[in-house]
């Protein structure tokens, strides 16, 4: 080799060293965490320091782990955390651990952005799955993985109009409460005339989950829509809306005391319940909320949404990510927090079932209260809420079952065989996913 | 030359459109990506998308510094002229890892990176078979990643996501950019590739015409050699002729006349006949010594009479007895015969170096050894005479040397003894003969 070609080689060399050291430090573990909040409430209910809770847990792990630094964007707004955090993602600068909203959790598994969790969990032997509510635990799983923690749980209520049924001489129901009970009350209720209505808002999925079905198959493969329980809740629904004689309820009509049911969100009720905000929220009437009715093959069961917390596939302290995301999500005094910063309850049981805990939502509840969200009530409503196995694909699935379901309460139809066709559609839509 | 110019500059031209693609496809990635972003399209990118986009300034640094190795390895590799065929191969292996690198950080969608190192790589390997498994290799790499034979579990973005956030107009000139790009890095090749067949051909067609001259030549040569010895053989025939015509034909007309007369004299001059035949007898005794005199012009006489091994004896024989001298002969312990010429320069070799030891070393003593190792017959002479300070012509070394190299062998000589190693007293002569063909192991007849 000539004296030229000893000068490239050492040059070569200096450039691998060179680039060698640059990919070094550009994927050392670094010493900074980083996370992705959103600001305010994601369940459209005022808060005081949406950061608290967050803040309280940074304080605590880097007190636990010196030397390490937790930062986060602040005032990302519920409604553009989303885009934000797709932005992140696409140029590559997503946070170590960030908040999954319910709706974003399918996009960020299917776009990979989620690291699986399930050997973590089995590695960590101060973690136990069993201290969450299955439901919750299961809302950050995906076609069997575990892909996310669970943060808050919200379950769907039943809002009942106390005055109106007063007005009626109709009781309260409890949170045993049927669909002929329901049923029963909306006839008694319904006044087209009189612009009185028994419900607004409440839809076949709705009578489905408290009927005891679902949508999908569990592993996702079929659509279940010509199924008995999902046609029971369409007719359920159809004979609802047919006692107001092609009248359509707006919120405006609950609004203004005119209609007796509504469903909603319980995390709607811890805010609006206590004093001021009760006022606030509905002056003309006084109201309550109980479990949504139980079909004839079904619970007291409603759908649950639960806020999740995922660790970027990405992340270069995958270690520290999980132990931020396990502090946030398992550790029982960062989640007693929820109840003071937040209107959710706990995926805990320890802390959801707590009876301090219980005492303080019985203090936000006027009167006596009347035992309406006991132990027991919690722990059924938590254990048994409906957590609607996710796929990829599920969302457009979902809205194609909708569809077509609309256009057959519209047309008043029976509704088994106009169902058929749609069925077999979003099942090959299925099966090429 | 030129020849070698042209795909040297072709190559060039590979090269700077390749990287014009990488450029080009991680500008379009890279830039979308924030543009994207920037208009708030991030969301509804990612949900069309459903893969993990890489970090933006990944694929740009992985591919181009890839890239860059690439072309540095290849522009080593001509300049460093290694001979090593390992040092060769693993250069090659080290080219087409690269290769594979920058086609699988561009997440296989563009591989014509592949027919870059293929033209390169065809050219710089010698071995066809190791060429036509790099060909194959390459081929194969670019045409699944170019025709998707096999959709790999590609959890990457595809480009024409990318593309799809450009209004159709933008995205026809990026496709249409591209197209130019890619189809003008495989019309270079193809370019390429005729080039260098086209130039091997005629490589090839010139290397037979030369050997079809060569083989005429070497015909010619035989033809002459035969020729050669064909003049040679009347030469020597017309000598032998005249040799005869001038000794043994004088001889026997002298005869056959001197015998005519006698037979006319028996008759009248008895007496004078006697005579007369005497003569005859006379000048026939002389013209036998004639002819022993010619032929013994070509060989020692006792050769002519005995095989060699009896005439050594002879020799060493009638040398102790004229010249007092004590000589320990060891003879071969096989008796082996050669061919004529051989056996004159043994016979020579030994009468001469004898002679020297005598006559310049005074020598009392000699000592003469022959052996026979492997075809070759080494003839050893020792004396303990005076040995000799300064070697002077006309010793008949030079005449032996001469012998000896007219048969492949050849001739050591020195003071002292060999053994001993040189300083000690004495003279010594070492020859060794390549016989050339083993004899059958004969008796001494």
């Amino acid at each position: 080799m000539s004296r030229g070609a000893h000068r490239w080689l050492a040059a070569l060399v200096a450039v691998l060293i060179l680039g060698g050291i640059v990919v070094a430090i550009a994927y050392r573990p670094g010493s900074t965490l980083t996370i992705g909040v959103y600001s305010g409430s994601y369940w459209g209910t005022p808060t005081g320091d949406c950061y608290q809770v967050v803040d309280d847990a940074i304080a605590r792990f880097e007190s636990e782990h010196p030397g390490v630094q937790v930062e986060y964007v602040s005032g990302i707004s519920t409604d553009s955390y989303s885009e934000w955090l797709a932005q992140q993602i696409l140029k590559g600068t997503e946070p170590d651990v960030f908040f999954v909203l319910p709706e974003d959790f399918n996009l960020l598994v299917s776009s990979g952005a989620l690291a699986q969790l399930d050997q973590r969990m089995d590695a960590d032997s101060t973690f136990d799955p069993d201290a969450y509510y299955a439901p919750s635990l299961s809302s950050g799983v995906l076609e069997g993985r575990q892909y996310a923690l669970p943060y808050e749980s919200v379950p769907t209520m039943m809002f009942v109009n106390k005055t109106l049924l007063e007005a009626h001489d109709i009781q309260m129901p409890d949170n045993n409460w049927t669909w002929d009970d329901f049923y029963s009350i909306c006839t008694q209720i319904t006044d087209v005339d009189q612009h009185q209505f028994g419900v607004y808002g409440y839809t076949w999925l709705d009578a489905l989950y408290s009927n005891g079905g679902t949508l999908f198959s569990q592993d996702g493969s079929s659509c279940l829509l010509t199924s008995q329980p999902v046609q029971s809740s369409i007719r359920f629904v159809q004979q609802l809306n047919d006692l107001n004689e092609g009248y359509q309820v707006t919120s405006r009509d609950f609004d203004l005391g005119n209609v007796a049911f509504r469903p909603f969100l319980f995390s709607e009720y811890r805010a609006y319940q206590p004093y001021p905000w009760r006022v606030k929220k509905y002056s003309s009437f006084e109201w309550e909320c109980v479990c949504m009715p139980a079909g004839d093959q079904g619970g007291n069961v409603s759908e649950l949404q639960t806020m999740l917390l995922g660790i970027s596939s990405r992340s270069r302290n995958p270690d520290l990510a999980w132990e931020f995301a396990k502090l946030l999500s398992y550790d029982e005094s960062i989640q007693r927090e929820l109840y003071s910063y937040s209107h959710g309850i706990s995926p805990l049981r320890a802390v959801a079932e707590d009876d301090e805990i219980l005492s303080q939502l019985h203090k936000d509840i006027p009167g006596d209260g009347s035992g309406s969200f006991s132990r027991e009530v919690i722990g059924g409503i938590m254990n048994h809420a409906l957590t609607v196995p996710k796929f990829d694909g599920y969302d457009q699935a979902l809205t194609m079952a909708q569809t077509a379901v609309a256009k057959v309460m519209n047309s008043g139809e029976s509704a088994v065989s106009p169902l058929l066709e749609p069925q077999r559609e979003i099942n090959l839509f299925l099966s090429k996913n | 030359m030129t020849k070698e110019k042209h795909l040297h500059d072709l190559t060039l031209i590979m090269t700077v459109c390749n990287l014009a693609i990488i450029v080009f496809y991680c500008l379009i990635r890279t830039v979308t990506t924030y543009r994207i972003c920037d208009s708030f399209g991030a969301y509804d990118f990612l949900s069309t998308v459903e893969a993990t986009p890489q970090r933006p300034w990944l694929i740009p640094v992985q591919a181009l510094s890839l890239y860059l190795l690439l072309f540095v390895l290849s522009y080593l590799k001509f300049r460093w002229k290694i001979r090593n065929p390992w040092v060769r191969l693993f250069l090659c292996v080290a080219e087409l890892l690269l290769c594979i690198g920058v086609i699988a950080s561009l997440n296989f969608y563009y591989s014509g990176v592949a027919l870059l190192v293929l033209a390169d790589l065809i050219y710089y390997i010698q071995h066809n078979r190791l060429r036509l498994l790099f060909m194959a290799i390459l081929i194969v790499l670019f045409a699944f990643a170019q025709f998707e034979i096999i959709s790999l579990p590609n959890h990457s973005v595809a480009f024409s996501s990318y593309l799809s956030y450009y209004t159709p107009f933008v995205r026809s000139v990026f496709t249409g950019i591209e197209s130019v790009l890619v189809s003008g890095n495989i019309l270079l090749f193809v370019l390429y590739m005729i080039l260098l067949f086209t130039g091997e051909q005629e490589e090839n067609d010139r290397i037979r015409k030369l050997n079809q001259q060569l083989n005429a030549a070497n015909t010619q040569l035989k033809d002459y050699a035969v020729e050669l010895e064909r003049m040679t053989e009347i030469r020597e025939r017309n000598r032998l002729a005249r040799e005869i015509h001038d000794t043994l034909g004088h001889t026997l007309t002298g005869i056959i006349m001197g015998a005519d007369a006698a037979l006319a004299l028996f008759s009248v001059a008895p007496e004078e006949a006697k005579k007369r035949v005497q003569i005859i007898a006379q000048s026939a005794r002389e013209g036998l010594t004639d002819v022993r005199r010619s032929i013994k012009a070509l060989r020692p006489d006792t050769l002519e009479q005995h095989s060699l091994g009896q005439a050594l004896e002879k020799l060493v024989a009638d040398f102790r007895l004229t010249t007092g001298v004590d000589i320990l002969y060891e003879p071969l312990s096989q008796p082996l015969t050669f061919a004529p010429d051989e056996e004159d320069a043994i016979y020579r070799i030994i009468q001469e170096s004898m002679t020297n030891a005598v006559r310049h070393g005074h020598a009392s003593q000699i000592r003469l050894s022959l052996t026979w190792l492997n075809h070759v017959l080494t003839i050893h002479i020792q004396d303990n005479g005076l040995g000799c300070v300064q070697l002077e012509e006309g010793f008949g070394l030079r005449h032996m040397e001469e012998r000896l190299r007219l048969l492949g062998g050849t001739l050591t000589y020195g003071n002292g003894s060999q053994k001993v190693g040189p300083g000690g007293s004495g003279f010594f002569v070492t020859a060794k003969i390549p016989v050339r063909e083993k004899k059958e192991v004969c008796a001494n007849d």
